[in-house]
């Protein structure tokens, strides 16, 4: 017996919009599903119980003031408790770029989101199904053939003490268009949000693209970012992750058109309790893709770590180049970690490798760098913090580098050798 | 040489064990301030030992006796206290720590002794002068102070580094592990200079090594041969030429 699922699929019959032809196809596949147990694979160590265990209130108060990254100039999308946030979004766009919100986009908007919801993202996901029938806000983004945008878009989704929200973002780049966007998720109080991103990359364009998942305590943030690429089209991709009481994210890349780059980072820190669950699939699609997946992750105290990554080299998929690379610290004795990287490959010709590391933080380099009259606690923060700054270095946007460093040290501040 | 009465160092009777095995066995060294002692000896004497112990190595038991820095106890501190009273270790063989710089690492180790004698930090630009200049001493290109600490430098380079950290910390007590070994005549000389440099009235050395080579260009005051987890021997330098000469067996077979 399921009070989420049933609840959502309850709601779900009362959602009438112009997305509604779509929302049915989801919503007959939730009302055959089942609520995960220990015994679903894609939920095998992350129960769902704490959803039911929400105190959901029908009035929360949505007064938030959601602040900014200095320096970074972006386009911000504001969402609180998923509700769009007109005085606290950008109210100027730049040339090329068109965004609407899912409750009032025009005709052309409809007709090109009608064919990427639901589309890109893959059907298995449970909770993006809840997505699929249950997000009425949201943001649609299209950016123009050829057109670089040069400020970052920033969709912020903000959630308060016991607030449930379904946000969803579709995202179009025409060929040979460049944009950057970062989806940031924050409020760490019990609440509930599912949210999920679809991104079609047309041929030649360029994303980059950041999820900061750094909802923490209390918070249930479960969601997923999707990619389509296209012909010769990029993606760039940093994923932050500090887990909560129950944080998921699903991501998907599949490399619909030859020759694409998708680069894939992912950074995860956790403490206490919380718990992170990241499934990635890479689908190779057609011939000479390239995938470069890099994970790296920091488990101190009780904290707990699921990562599946998966890639699947279809039969013609030839000439593909793949790696999978997962690295964990553990901090901890009580601390876990389930990793599990996956090639599934079908093609002969391709070159690929993956692999998953757990160590423990190294006792010679402590020693070596307290005989230089570190404490052996800024030695750890210090290691820690090398172990994942190759990742952050790479973060194209050296903006949002230096903005999440002393978030990063923060965390590493608190984290205790246990 | 000083004709100091003040001990520096004074290391008394000094037993370890490293996992269950005696290593140092009743040890005792005086070293006065301005002092450079040389210490060698056979493989598995406990040379290295010696200087873990003394800084503080997890794993590094002590069984008895004693070891003080300017009258104070050694033993009780944790590692970083050591340093910041002064102590530093240079590693025969210095641990890579990838994604930390060097010039990070440095000026935070700086700034942790620093605060610890209740100075204040120095600004990144005074520090990166400082930290330039030491670079250039030990002959190392610029671009190292970028890089990750140790991280892919050769053993010739992980030791010029090692020398590095010693011109910017500025200890008391400086012991040298085995800090020639692995490098030519021209990375010697750079070694060489840098410790030389480094010589005052109140700084000491113990220089660890297993060539006289390396005392041609630095004049120890005082050479002790370790073997067997004590000091057999003490001399001044013509005891390390005999040394090279005759090896060590002529001296542990006395012992025995």
């Amino acid at each position: 017996m399921s009070n989420w699922l049933e609840s959502a699929v309850t709601r779900a019959e009362t959602v009438s919009d112009w997305l509604s032809p779509k929302r049915e196809a989801s919503l007959a596949l939730l009302r055959e599903a089942k609520v995960p147990t220990r015994k679903t694979e894609a939920w095998k160590y992350t129960p769902v119980r704490a959803i039911d265990q929400v105190t959901v209130s029908t009035e929360v108060s949505a007064s938030v003031q959601v602040e900014s990254i200095d320096d970074l100039n972006s386009v911000d999308l504001v969402f609180i408790n998923g509700e769009f946030d007109a005085a606290q979004s950008s109210s100027e766009l730049p040339a090329g770029l068109t965004v609407s919100r899912l409750v009032d986009a025009d005709d052309s908007a409809r007709a090109w989101a009608l064919s990427a919801f639901s589309n890109i993202k893959p059907d298995r996901h449970l909770f993006g199904l809840v997505n699929d029938v249950l997000a009425t806000d949201g943001a649609l983004i299209d950016v123009a053939e050829g057109v670089e945008i040069e400020q970052p878009i920033r969709i912020v989704s903000l959630l308060t003490q016991g607030a449930e929200a379904h946000t969803r973002v579709l995202v179009r780049l025409a060929e040979r268009s460049k944009v950057a966007i970062v989806e940031q998720f924050l409020g760490n109080e019990a609440s509930y949000n599912t949210g999920f991103a679809e991104y079609d990359v047309a041929a030649e364009a360029e994303l980059e693209h950041y999820r900061f998942a750094t909802q923490v305590n209390e918070a249930l943030s479960i969601g997923g970012s999707h990619f389509n690429l296209g012909e010769k089209a990029q993606l760039n991709s940093t994923l932050i992750g500090f887990g909560s009481k129950l944080s998921r994210v699903d991501v998907d890349v599949t490399h619909a058109g030859s020759h694409a780059f998708a680069k894939m980072n992912v950074i995860y820190l956790l403490d206490g309790k919380e718990l992170f669950d990241l499934h990635s699939t890479v689908e190779h699609a057609v011939p000479h893709g390239t995938t470069e997946e890099n994970v790296r992750g920091i488990v101190a105290d009780h904290a707990k770590v699921v990562f599946n990554g998966r890639i699947h080299i279809h039969r013609n998929a030839q000439k593909t180049l793949a790696e999978l690379n997962n690295r964990n610290l553990l901090m901890s004795r009580t601390a876990e970690i389930n990793t599990k990287p996956e090639l599934e490959i079908y093609a002969d010709d391709v070159r690929c490798a993956h692999g998953a590391t757990i160590a423990e933080l190294d006792k010679k380099a402590l020693y070596y760098m307290q005989s230089r009259g570190l404490s052996r606690s800024q030695a750890q923060v210090m290691l820690n913090f090398g172990f994942i700054n190759e990742l952050v270095e790479q973060m194209p946007n050296q903006v949002l580098a230096e903005w999440l460093r002393p978030q990063l040290k923060a965390r590493f501040a608190q984290m205790e050798v246990g | 040489m000083m004709s100091s009465e003040k001990v520096l160092l004074k290391i008394d009777n000094l037993s370890a064990k490293v996992e269950e095995k005696s290593i140092l066995k009743g040890l005792s060294l005086e070293v006065k301030p301005g002092e450079v002692h040389a210490i060698m000896g056979p493989n598995g004497a406990g040379k290295s030992t010696l200087g873990y112990v003394l800084s503080g190595r997890e794993g590094y038991e002590v069984q008895s006796g004693s070891a003080t820095l300017d009258g104070v106890d050694l033993l009780e501190m944790e590692a970083e206290e050591r340093a910041r009273a002064g102590l530093f270790l240079a590693f025969q063989y210095p641990v890579e720590i990838p994604g930390v710089s060097n010039l990070e690492f440095m000026k935070a180790s700086v700034d942790a002794q620093r605060e610890a004698r209740g100075e204040t930090s120095l600004s990144s630009a005074e520090f990166l002068r400082l930290a330039k200049a030491a670079c250039k001493q030990v002959d190392l290109p610029l671009a190292f102070l970028k890089r990750g600490v140790n991280e892919g430098f050769s053993g010739g380079e992980k030791k010029r580094n090692e020398l590095m950290q010693m011109l910017l910390l500025q200890p008391k007590l400086c012991i040298l592990d085995e800090s020639d070994s692995g490098l030519d005549i021209d990375a010697l000389q750079v070694v060489a200079e840098g410790v030389n440099s480094q010589r005052t009235e109140d700084r000491s050395f113990i220089i660890v090594t297993h060539y006289q080579r390396l005392l041609d260009y630095i004049k120890p005051d005082y050479v002790h041969v370790l073997a067997d987890g004590k000091i057999i021997r003490s001399g001044d330098a013509s005891l390390a030429l005999e040394l090279e000469e005759q090896g060590y067996a002529w001296l542990t077979e006395k012992e025995a």
